[in-house]
């Protein structure tokens, strides 16, 4: 299947001073949801605003469904659409705001209605109650629900989202990521999503993307940042509690942030003989999610205060034994931290 | 002070009885207004939205040009427009002195400054997600300046309004480009200026009233508007 997008060595700097994406080769799948995980500033939004053709890139070539996209931006705009953080509503009613897209493409009237009231539907909003509703008499919850119908209106191919639950109530958040789902899943739309929501991310994305200062990532879940020091051959991290994590000191470290992949960490229920140069950490289980597109378990554990990470094949026996505050060991060769 | 009470007295007469030449200057008032407002809003709309939504190297320059512009004397634009339009000019071709058009070009200068100047700042304090809305719904190119300045609706009709309130009460340039003709290119304010001087106080202050009670229609009309604009 051809990817939805291709990157490569894709560069977006800030005022032509700040490199904010550097990707070398990036695909993204052209079904299901793509998760966007990493830090504040890692990337995750600028990377959404250049995927939904709101921001241009400064060098590199950005394919969409295996076509260059120089020249047809305006065109794949019409199936691509972005839900912004903190949504903005046009000065109209919610009516007028979710058949605006529609009426742009000149979708015959009695159809902008029936798919205005579709929409609100899906995301929790009874049109006969929200329709007529100007856009300063909704909470902010609702105004994210409202702009979501109305992007859920244009049917389109693509759907980006960036953070859309950050800033509503725990009713509005549910309803929107129920949307986002049954969009991915019903109307086969490509759903990318950047959310802080990792245990909803784990379980519903097919794939998941991890950017850390713009760059893609294997292990952006587990980044273990600031506190490494050198100590003889190898670069050490105290937790509190007194426990360390040793990485491998080479020439290019940063010695300042780490990504340890979960598919690296090996998860055991008691602790194991030390033997050369491997990571043991002890924690206990804060939480189990199923990853539903890798057939696997992400085991959370909390390990001196921070928050590790560790995949489990979703059939092997372990998983069974696995709940919350259960003590566990982390495992992982310091040559599986990976500097940044 | 009897001949003010009288005056007002009288205005009422000419009012209520539709007096001819009084119905002719308030008609070439409201031929004039409408003409320039038309040019004005056609003129500055386009100019503000382009100051306020674009970014190129003078915008901060044509910014201050057009902010002093909002304070050039009416007689000085008199001056300027008369040099242009009568015989000896590079417009005198044309034949605009002592008409209505003529009138309005002085009254174009005059106002479209106002409505550039206060559409640059409403497109400038529109929100910046509006502009990410809008392409992302799929607008583009005119449907997205259309939107863009309809989103900035309350402020536009307020500037609009400041413009009309600037020239329904300008009388420098009027005087000097119109003349000030009896039943061709008399106004309210050149009527009011030359009643006066004559001592006929009872069609000035009749004109006044008018005058006064468009003043009063804007007001009331920016109160609702700025009670919108809180919503």
């Amino acid at each position: 299947m051809t990817p939805l997008y291709e990157l490569h060595d894709l560069k977006q700097s800030y005022r032509k001073e700040t490199l904010t994406l550097d990707i070398s080769e990036l695909s993204i799948r052209s079904d299901g949801i793509t998760g966007l995980v990493g830090p504040n500033g890692s990337g995750k939004s600028t990377l959404l605003k250049v995927l939904s053709f709101l921001m241009p890139y400064d060098s590199g070539t950005l394919l969409y469904r295996g076509e260059p996209t120089a020249g047809r931006e305006s065109a794949i705009r019409r199936e691509v659409t972005y839900l912004l953080q903190n949504s903005f509503l046009l000065s109209r009613s919610v009516y007028e705001n979710v058949a605006f897209g529609l009426k742009l493409r000149r979708t015959e009237p009695s159809e902008v209605k029936d798919r205005v009231c579709e929409s609100l539907a899906r995301v929790g909003l009874d049109p006969a109650e929200f329709a007529s509703r100007q856009w300063y008499q909704l909470s902010g919850g609702e105004v994210q629900r409202a702009a979501l119908a109305a992007r859920l209106a244009l049917r389109p191919r693509v759907l980006l989202l960036d953070e859309p639950t950050a800033n509503v109530d725990e009713a509005s958040a549910q309803l929107i990521m129920a949307a986002a789902v049954t969009e991915a899943e019903e109307h086969g739309t490509a759903v990318i999503v950047a959310t802080h929501d990792m245990p909803w991310l784990y379980e519903m994305s097919a794939e998941i993307i991890g950017l850390y200062r713009g760059r893609v990532t294997a292990g952006a879940e587990n980044i273990l940042q600031g506190g490494w020091k050198p100590e003889g051959g190898h670069m050490i991290r105290s937790f509190p509690g007194g426990q360390t994590v040793y990485a491998e000191r080479t020439e290019a470290d940063a010695g300042r942030a780490a990504a340890l992949d979960p598919s690296d960490v090996r998860v055991a229920l008691s602790r194991p003989q030390q033997t050369g140069s491997v990571n043991i950490a002890a924690g206990h289980v804060v939480h189990l999610t199923l990853e539903r597109g890798r057939n696997s378990v992400l085991v959370t554990a909390d390990v001196g205060g921070s928050f590790l990470k560790a995949r489990v094949p979703e059939g092997d026996p372990l998983c069974r034994e696995l709940y919350p505050q259960r003590e566990v060991f982390f495992i992982f060769p310091y040559s599986s931290v990976r500097w940044l | 002070m009897d001949f003010i009470a009288n005056g007002f007295v009288q205005a009422f007469h000419l009012l209520f009885t539709a007096d001819e030449e009084t119905m002719v200057i308030l008609v070439t008032t409201l031929r004039l207004t409408a003409l320039s407002m038309a040019l004005i809003l056609a003129l500055g709309l386009p100019m503000g939205f382009a100051l306020g939504y674009f970014t190129f190297p003078g915008k901060r320059a044509l910014c201050t040009v057009t902010d002093t512009l909002l304070a050039l004397p009416t007689v000085v634009i008199g001056l300027l427009v008369y040099a242009f339009i009568s015989r000896r000019g590079l417009l005198g071709d044309w034949e605009l002195l002592f008409t209505v058009e003529g009138m309005a070009i002085g009254q174009v200068i005059l106002g479209t400054p106002i409505v550039a100047a206060y559409t640059a700042s409403a497109v400038e304090g529109l929100d910046s997600r509006l502009r990410q809305t809008l392409l992302t719904l799929g607008a583009s190119g005119a449907k997205l300046a259309a939107v863009s300045l309809w989103e900035a609706r309350f402020m536009i009709l307020t500037a609009a309004l400041t413009a009309l309130g600037r020239i329904v009460g300008e009388v420098g340039s009027a005087m000097m480009l119109g003349g000030n003709i009896k039943w061709h290119t008399r106004t309210i304010t050149t009527a009011i200026t030359l009643e006066t001087g004559k001592g006929d106080f009872a069609l000035g202050i009749a004109l006044g009233v008018i005058l006064i009670l468009i003043s009063l229609l804007l007001n009331i009309s920016l109160s609702f508007l700025r009670r919108r604009t809180q919503n």
